[in-house]
């Protein structure tokens, strides 16, 4: 069938061509002229060759000196010892699970990779968190050398939590014309993860790095190399992933983790809805107003399907089904616009009609901040595969957590970007002659924790399942996996070092711990008089009597006096002496409900790290059991209600637990000379294979030498 | 019928300068060629070649240390900007067709002008025989042309030539009589932009397709063919004169593919 009708295509380009030259030939009038349409073919063309001749040329040319200019500036002072090294990582995925299904047969090319070279169980950071984990990957070392701690930090000045990995700031310099406002600088972004990643190490000894969605990495770093960041670049609206959702529902509870709820109302007719989208904030007028985009819904209740129209694009939607990735483009001013991307689902159509929209990411052709090094490698890899996720936190676990989308839309987006990140993949290897190459894949970790109630019986969000299509979307996504690392082994050479690793695993996430309600409970926080205990970000905290809190996902401070802005606990003798006794009352803590261990041991992070920014570290870290973690409440910083709860959400699975109980994994095709390897050793690994002595603050050590390498 | 069009279309501005006639006719040529290039051609295989090729050039930006990634990048492009030419074939084959017609008609309006007074041209009459003693033509020539020179037979062409002068402006019709037909060829004399008929041409498709303003002799004529040496037209392109009678064509050229890269966006073609 194909093949027919790519022979009637082509015979009728052939007769058409032979038209054509036919008109041309005879009347002498025409011969100068093609039209415009097959002009801009044929002199787009010259105008390509011609500048791929002029860019090959300089490159040429200059080529000599460039090389001579490295080899001065940037002189290597040994052989490396392999030609490329190449990191898949498979953000999440879990030692236990991996193992039990490697000895079932289900991951042959894992276990064709550990038969050449070996498996491991790798030992993670504390805390068992992507954004430590990984930072320490990046760096060779403790948290208290990279300042990675969690994903959030704290203002001491306000309580308030912050994102700990970069700080977005506004632009200082503008120039005031009415209500205009001209940037004359650029916003000032910076990553805060401190201490210096391998990757820029090797390129100072001119060794190429491709490093691709390496958690951490907004903004990118700048080196010898290519890079596409990943945690935590923000969406267009500068968060770290807001869903939509317009909708004719009356107003309800807002979404607790971090959705927008817009009003869709009629419009003229009963089919007919239409509804402003928000967008970025506009920062070249007074006030910064959002920039809007209108939205019209025409629906068809009878077939659920409907016909939207945003930014220019009209899309056919069918109940329950994700549309392609759309483009939206917002005017800032007259000949200048932000883009971002977004992928929409119709979510009813009946009694009420409903449209999910997901976080708009960041258009990577064009980005609105700097995503990649250098900046136009998104461009590139844009041209490669087409438009893809940006967002740090691609999936949008938190639509699913609200019930706005279900298990099957996630599941469409998880392996749809995990598709994209392949790609990638493929492209940086088939590039790559030397040098290094990471790619990390998200999907197991957000697979891990969405999915984890189809296979723990009893868990409390287990109530709402009744899919059986994902009952084993966990297993589907390491088989996944397996494909990714088979198809990678065939592509690599046999003096290629491949490393598969993850950063940690995953348990279960069965009940809640608000340690602000137990510090309550225990008299080491107390609330303001007449202070209502639900509200959000510790408000209702009186900080003059309050000894200890908890921001973040990991950890609990002291409040201390000069460090927090109303500290009341001296930072000699007292804050020892109060942190040693709030970790003895949580050392062993039981869930009075269920009887079980919720708390194995709180660890001093004083002893735990070393560096010059552990003072930045929660002052004690929680190593909770198996099945806990801390409450969503104690999450969003209310005091209110029970030390211990239910878990019901979809997000059933976490590694938010004492990292002894979550290890990663790590393979290799190669023997590896620890036992016991820890993600702190890949940095001096990689360094070691391309001949460069790991960095002195490095806290790992080198896992392969020239010996074992024989 | 479609001279009859174009001379309407036309009539508005023929008092004008040629190149604003130009300007003026390439934008509806670019709307159409345009909307024929979006509905005839595969937009989105031509958004990925030209993808590839924007990414191929990343790539030498990218990898500018690497001449063999060079090398490779410069031989992807080469294959994808065939591929693109290719792709632009199909619609040309629909657009060429009647884009042709119109720019024949337009080339009797903008590639050549009309005499001034007191200016010479060859006037050529083939005939359908050639060789042998000279052929009994007598020639009419309106008042307000005159000819400088008596005829000249050329036996191995079959061609009897004049010089032929312009007194005054206006339109004429030469009067031809040999072997008791009877034959016409129009003279125009003007500055301004209208019309002109250089040739009357012989019987044929291809010949009356490419010189359209006046009807062809007929198959079994004795003359075959008349020519009039018009001068070429001159485009005035910001103060410069360029004379030449396809100068015309290279600015619409131009015109069209600018006019064409504005409107693609609105218009929502990839080109």
């Amino acid at each position: 069938m194909t093949t027919t009708t790519h022979a009637h295509r082509w015979s009728g380009v052939w007769v058409g061509t032979a038209l054509v030259f036919l008109v041309l030939g005879a009347p002498a009038t025409a011969d100068a002229y093609i039209g415009p349409g097959a002009g801009f073919a044929v002199l787009g063309s010259f105008a390509v060759i011609f500048v791929t001749m002029i860019l090959a040329g300089v490159s040429i040319l200059a080529w000599p000196f460039r090389t001579v200019w490295r080899m001065i500036r940037h002189r290597r002072k040994s052989k490396p010892l392999v030609k490329r090294t190449i990191f898949i990582g498979f953000d999440g995925q879990d030692a236990q699970i991996t193992e039990r299904m490697m000895a079932e047969g289900k991951l042959p090319n894992f276990s064709r990779l550990a038969e050449r070279g070996c498996y491991r169980r790798l030992r993670t950071t504390f805390p068992s968190i992507t954004p430590v984990a990984w930072s320490s990957f990046s760096t060779g070392t403790n948290p208290g050398r990279h300042n990675i701690f969690d994903f959030l930090d704290r203002d001491p000045r306000t309580y308030l939590p912050r994102l700990s990995s970069a700080h977005i700031g506004p632009v200082e310099k503008t120039l005031k014309i009415g209500k205009l406002r001209i940037p004359l600088a650029k916003p000032d972004i910076r990553l805060l993860r401190m201490s210096k990643p391998w990757w820029t190490i090797l390129g100072e000894n001119n060794i190429w790095s491709t490093i691709i969605r390496v958690p951490i990495t907004f903004p990118p770093d700048k080196f010898y190399g290519a890079q596409l960041g990943a945690m935590c670049i923000p969406d267009l609206l500068g968060t770290q992933g807001s869903f939509m959702l317009f909708t004719t529902r009356p107003e309800d509870e807002a979404f607790q983790e971090g959705g927008i709820r817009v009003s869709l109302s009629r419009n003229g007719s009963a089919t007919s809805f239409e509804a402003t989208l928000l967008g970025p904030e506009n920062s070249f007028f007074e006030g910064n107003p959002p920039m809007e985009l209108p939205l019209t819904i025409d629906v068809d209740p009878e077939s659920g399907t409907a016909t939207a129209a945003i930014s220019g694009t009209r899309l056919e939607l069918r109940t329950g089904e994700l549309s392609d990735w759309v483009k939206l483009d917002f005017k800032v001013i007259p000949g200048m616009k932000v883009s971002g991307l977004t992928r929409i689902m119709l979510t009813e159509t009946g009694e009420h009609v409903s449209l999910y929209m997901s976080p708009i990411n960041i258009e990577p052709g064009k980005p609105a901040m700097p995503i990649s090094h250098p900046s136009y490698y998104s461009s590139y890899l844009e041209k490669k595969i087409g438009p893809f996720a940006t967002l740090g936190l691609a999936e949008d676990t938190w639509a699913l957590n609200e019930q706005i989308t279900d298990d099957g839309t996630f599941w469409t987006q998880t392996q749809d970007v995990d598709g994209e990140r392949e790609q990638m993949l493929d492209i940086a290897l088939d590039r790559l002659r030397s040098g290094a190459l990471v790619t990390v894949f998200d999907a197991t970790d957000r697979v891990n924790h969405m999915y984890w109630r189809y296979i723990d019986e009893g868990h409390p969000a287990a109530a709402g399942v009744d899919d059986p299509e994902y009952a084993d979307a966990i297993e589907r996504q390491y088989i996944r996996n397996d494909g990714i690392v088979g198809r990678t082994l065939d592509k690599i050479n046999d003096d290629d070092v491949l490393f598969v690793l993850s950063d940690h695993g995953c348990t279960s996430f069965r009940r809640g711990v608000n340690l602000n309600a137990w510090l309550l409970k225990e008299g080491y926080l107390n609330l303001k008089p007449g202070a209502d205990p639900t509200q959000p970000w510790l408000q209702s905290v009186d900080w003059s009597t309050t000894k200890a809190y908890a921001v973040g996902l990991v950890g609990m401070f002291l409040n201390i006096r000069g460090r927090e802005a109303r500290g009341i606990v001296d930072p000699g003798e007292e804050a020892k002496a109060v942190k040693r006794q709030i970790a003895a009352n949580l050392q062993g803590l039981v869930d009075t409900e269920t009887g079980d261990i919720a708390i194995n041991e709180a660890f001093d992070t004083d002893t735990l790290y070393r560096g010059p920014y552990k003072g930045n570290a929660p002052d004690l870290l929680m190593g909770y059991n198996h099945g806990y973690r801390i409450s969503w409440d104690c999450a969003s910083g209310v005091v209110a209600g029970e030390v211990f709860e239910d878990n019901v959400k979809a997000w059933s699975g976490d590694h938010i637990v004492d990292p002894r109980l979550v290890p990663g994994i790590l393979l290799c095709n190669h023997e590896v000379s620890s036992a016991d390897p820890h993600i702190v050793d890949l940095a001096p690994t990689v360094l070691t294979l391309f001949g460069i002595r790991p960095a002195a603050h490095m806290d790992g050590r080198p896992l392969l030498d020239k010996a074992s390498l024989k | 019928m479609l001279g009859t069009v174009i001379d309407w279309l036309q009539a508005p501005l023929s008092g004008l300068p040629a190149m604003v006639g130009v300007i003026v006719w390439s934008i509806p040529v670019s709307v159409f060629a345009l909307w024929v290039f979006g509905k005839t051609s595969n937009q989105d295989k031509i958004t990925a070649v030209k993808n590839k090729i924007a990414a191929s050039l990343f790539e030498i930006r990218l990898f500018n240390d690497d001449l063999r990634a060079i090398a490779r990048a410069q031989w992807e492009i080469t294959g994808h900007v065939l591929r693109y030419q290719g792709l632009a074939l199909v619609p040309m084959v629909f657009i060429l067709p009647p884009l042709v017609l119109l720019m024949v008609q337009l080339h009797m309006f903008y590639g050549f002008r009309g005499f001034a007074p007191g200016e010479t041209a060859l006037l050529r009459v083939e005939l359908a025989t050639t060789g042998g003693p000279r052929p009994d033509l007598a020639i009419e020539v309106p008042e307000g042309l005159h000819l400088e020179t008596p005829a000249v037979w050329v036996p191995s062409l079959g061609e009897l030539n004049w010089e032929l002068a312009a007194d005054a402006p206006g339109d004429y019709e030469l009067g031809f009589t040999i072997g008791g037909t009877t034959a016409t060829k129009t003279v125009s004399v003007t500055d301004r932009v209208v019309r002109l008929s250089p040739e009357r041409p012989p019987s044929g498709f291809m010949d009356q397709l490419e010189w359209p303003s006046e009807p062809p002799f007929d198959r079994d004529a004795q003359i075959r063919r008349i020519t009039i040496a018009y001068p070429e037209a001159t485009m005035e392109i910001f103060g410069w004169s360029w004379e030449w009678s396809f100068a015309w064509m290279v600015v619409f050229f131009v015109l069209t593919m600018v006019f064409a890269f504005a409107l693609k966006k609105p218009m929502g073609v990839e080109l």
